[in-house]
């Protein structure tokens, strides 16, 4: 009988510690072992003050990362946690997926929401609800293969920043220039090679925006304004008239070397590290309109249904503290000024000189995030056979454009 | 007990619970796998219903009438769907058919060429379509390469609307050509030969042999290849979402794909399933139209 009893009070010991703890699903799509070490770290970091809490980092690829996360949602196991892209955000925000965290950041002693600039939240927040907190905010800059430019007697993008003629007819020319077939060396190469398909906004808009453009205003497009084509014409030439950048159905890689110039993010420098040429990097070219850095965001989120929202909106606050955002900075971009102005972020990449990442610095602070709509998806779906059309040598770039409008003005609404 | 219960049945009824009990755990995985989702689907066309929101509608027959009379994007990729199996499905069993007369007869590394030609089929689909991407590239692809040796100067085949369903036919076709040979492979080789050598002492060819004995003998399986591969290519989805993504300009964009769109992309269920029921009917009909014919050419 004592037996009994002692083997029944130990079991119901065990049942009610496993009864307290609680472990949070977080569902990421990075697979990188530095970035989840990091995360691990931050997640071990909270048990000092939550100590029956664990984290899991579950990580979904990229390419079906919405997907995966809206069938775990619909199926009723959702993740606790997760990361969001800019152009899923309106649509997560509206359908009320996402739990309101602004009562725990309130709550969180020592948590300056304030520190988040109105434009960094923008995607983020309706009214006083607070949806998520960006912990990458990633502007483009161009890399430049240094040993090319040194090659052909040019000056280099970061030299023509310094000087002030650092533009996108430079970028052109630059390209046309180092662009070298035999040797199977492309002048310029877009966003990892996906500029045609699913980054097709991430490839124009640096240049759109530059031209006084943009992809849609106020629910309407205006990727058929006059300043939108002439941006879209001047890429257009590069890949057909000049024949200098990659084209659809080709490959090149900037990071293998056999590209001049590239347009990507600062997370992409962990690609040069066994690079066999010099390289740099500079903030993105001018166009009439002057500079228009161009951002892409992700935030933290708490999901509505999980099964342990309070705690997970603990979590979020603790992964955005300014302590932990300056720890991850490394590889996301701050969205937080005060982490964005130290000196500690300057340096905080090993494999990027200060002077560096002040372009990063630069290009957050005065950036604009890429486009989102609510109906994203759909409004990419219809854009896609224009883009496709668009991307042939004897495209008539302002008609593609101007149907293009009329093909997603509908959805715009 | 058991033995009075035994005796209070009889044998045949004995052998029926018997014969439950063994197919039990394969009914129940069919009634749960497949009737299950079949019957819900169903349901879930005649909704309105958001995946992310979880917003649903009763919308009855809307979504049917919406995909059939309004959306002309439907019949487009209706017609892409068709397209992809009124071409595919004679290359692949007139291939398959071709591969398995010259291999079905013993020689010297049969075995070899049987296994070049079957591996395909167990090659993983991302691998297949990936290669064949970087094959098919415009200007340093090899298949461009090769032709430029006989002085062709090859299209940007993945990225030019008329030239993209043509290679992905034909790369779906060397991918599944090699399911279809073994099966005919297996026909051949249970024709008796004494059919052959009757014909042969009655004067007949190789093409008189092959018409009046080979092909009504293969009937059966060609049959079987035929529905499988109507209905396999109809259903195809893993080879345009990896090497056009529906593209360019539509004109790889297929029936499943479009689902797959509709339902996990924009979020569009009830439509999604719509279309999928849409789908289904559409394999049905073709099947049993195959099956029809079959039966008044009989």
């Amino acid at each position: 009988m004592i037996k009994r009893l002692i083997i029944a009070t130990a079991l119901t010991g065990t049942f009610a510690s496993a009864a307290a703890a609680e472990e949070l699903r977080f569902t990421v799509w990075t697979g990188s072992e530095a970035h989840l070490a990091m995360l691990n770290g931050i997640a071990e970091s909270f048990a000092e003050t939550h100590p029956d809490v664990t984290v899991k980092f579950d990580t979904i690829p990229f390419g079906d990362y919405v997907q995966k996360l809206t069938l775990q949602l619909a199926g009723g196991n959702p993740p606790d946690l997760g990361w969001l892209l800019e152009s899923s955000a309106p649509a997560f925000v509206n359908a009320g997926v996402l739990e309101d965290v602004s009562g725990v950041l309130e709550a969180t002693e020592g948590y300056d929401y304030a520190d988040f600039s109105e434009p960094a939240m923008g995607l983020w927040t309706k009214g006083d609800a607070v949806y998520g907190i960006p912990f990458s905010t990633s502007p483009f800059l161009i890399y430049f293969n240094a040993s090319l430019y040194d090659a052909a007697g040019l000056e280099t993008p970061a030299e023509r920043a310094a000087d002030g003629t650092w533009t996108w007819e430079q970028l052109k020319s630059d390209a046309a220039a180092l662009r070298d077939a035999d040797a199977g060396v492309w002048g310029y190469e877009t966003v990892d090679g996906q500029g045609y398909d699913a980054r097709v906004m991430h490839n124009l808009m640096p240049i759109v925006r530059s031209y006084g453009g943009d992809a849609w205003t106020d629910g309407i497009c205006t990727l058929d304004s006059k300043e939108s084509a002439a941006a879209v014409q001047l890429f257009h030439d590069m890949v057909y008239a000049d024949k200098s950048t990659v084209p659809p159905g080709e490959q090149g890689d900037f990071f293998s070397g056999n590209a001049a110039l590239t347009m990507t993010q600062i997370s992409r420098v962990s690609k040069l590290a066994d690079a066999g040429f010099d390289w740099g990097i500079a903030p993105l070219p001018s166009g009439p309109a002057g500079v228009a850095s161009t951002v892409g965001q992700a935030a933290v989120v708490a999901f509505a249904q999980g099964k342990n929202k309070e705690i997970a909106a603990e979590f979020l606050a603790h992964m955005t503290s300014e302590e932990n955002v300056a720890g991850m900075a490394e590889f996301f971009p701050p969205a937080r000024k005060s982490v964005l102005e130290s000196d500690a972020f300057l340096s905080s990449n090993p494999a990027v000189q200060p002077e560096q990442m002040e372009i990063v610095a630069a290009g957050i602070e005065g950036g604009s995030v890429l486009p989102s709509h609510e109906r994203y998806p759909q409004i990419e779906a219809a854009a896609r056979p224009d883009f496709d059309a668009l991307w042939a040598a004897d495209a008539d770039v302002p008609a593609v454009l101007a149907r293009l409008c009329d093909d997603i003005d509908p959805l715009l609404k | 007990m058991m033995s009075a219960l035994r005796s209070g049945l009889t044998l045949k009824t004995r052998e029926a619970i018997a014969g439950w009990l063994f197919v039990s755990p394969i009914l129940t995985g069919f009634l749960i796998f497949f009737v299950g989702p079949l019957i819900a689907v169903f349901y879930y066309s005649t909704t309105e219903w958001n995946l992310l929101s979880q917003q649903s509608r009763f919308v009855g027959m809307e979504n049917y009438v919406d995909a059939l009379t309004r959306n002309d994007t439907f019949w487009h990729v209706l017609g892409n769907s068709l397209v992809f199996a009124a071409g595919l499905v004679p290359l692949n069993m007139a291939l398959a058919l071709g591969l398995a007369i010259a291999l079905s007869r013993p020689f010297r590394g049969v075995v070899v060429f049987r296994t070049l030609f079957f591996a395909p089929v167990i090659t993983s689909a991302v691998a297949w379509a990936i290669i064949w991407t970087f094959l098919l590239q415009h200007e340093s692809g090899a298949v461009n390469r090769a032709l430029s040796l006989v002085g062709i100067d090859g299209p940007n085949w993945l990225h030019e609307p008329r030239w993209a369903m043509a290679a992905v036919i034909v790369t779906r076709v060397l991918k599944t050509v090699g399911l279809n040979m073994i099966l005919y492979i297996a026909a051949l080789q249970s024709i008796p030969r004494d059919y052959e050598e009757a014909a042969r002492l009655e004067g007949a060819n190789g093409w008189d042999i092959f018409r009046r004995i080979t092909w009504p003998l293969l009937a059966p399986t060609t049959l079987v290849i035929m529905v499988i591969t109507v209905v396999g290519s109809l259903k195809v989805f893993d080879h345009i979402y990896l090497m056009t993504g529906g593209g360019p300009q539509n004109a790889t964009l297929v029936l499943a794909f479009y689902i797959y769109e509709q339902g996990f992309k924009f979020f569009n269920t009830g439509y999604a399933s719509a279309l999928a029921v849409v789908l289904f009917v559409l394999i049905l009909a073709l099947t049993v139209l195959q099956m029809l014919l079959k039966t008044v050419r009989k």
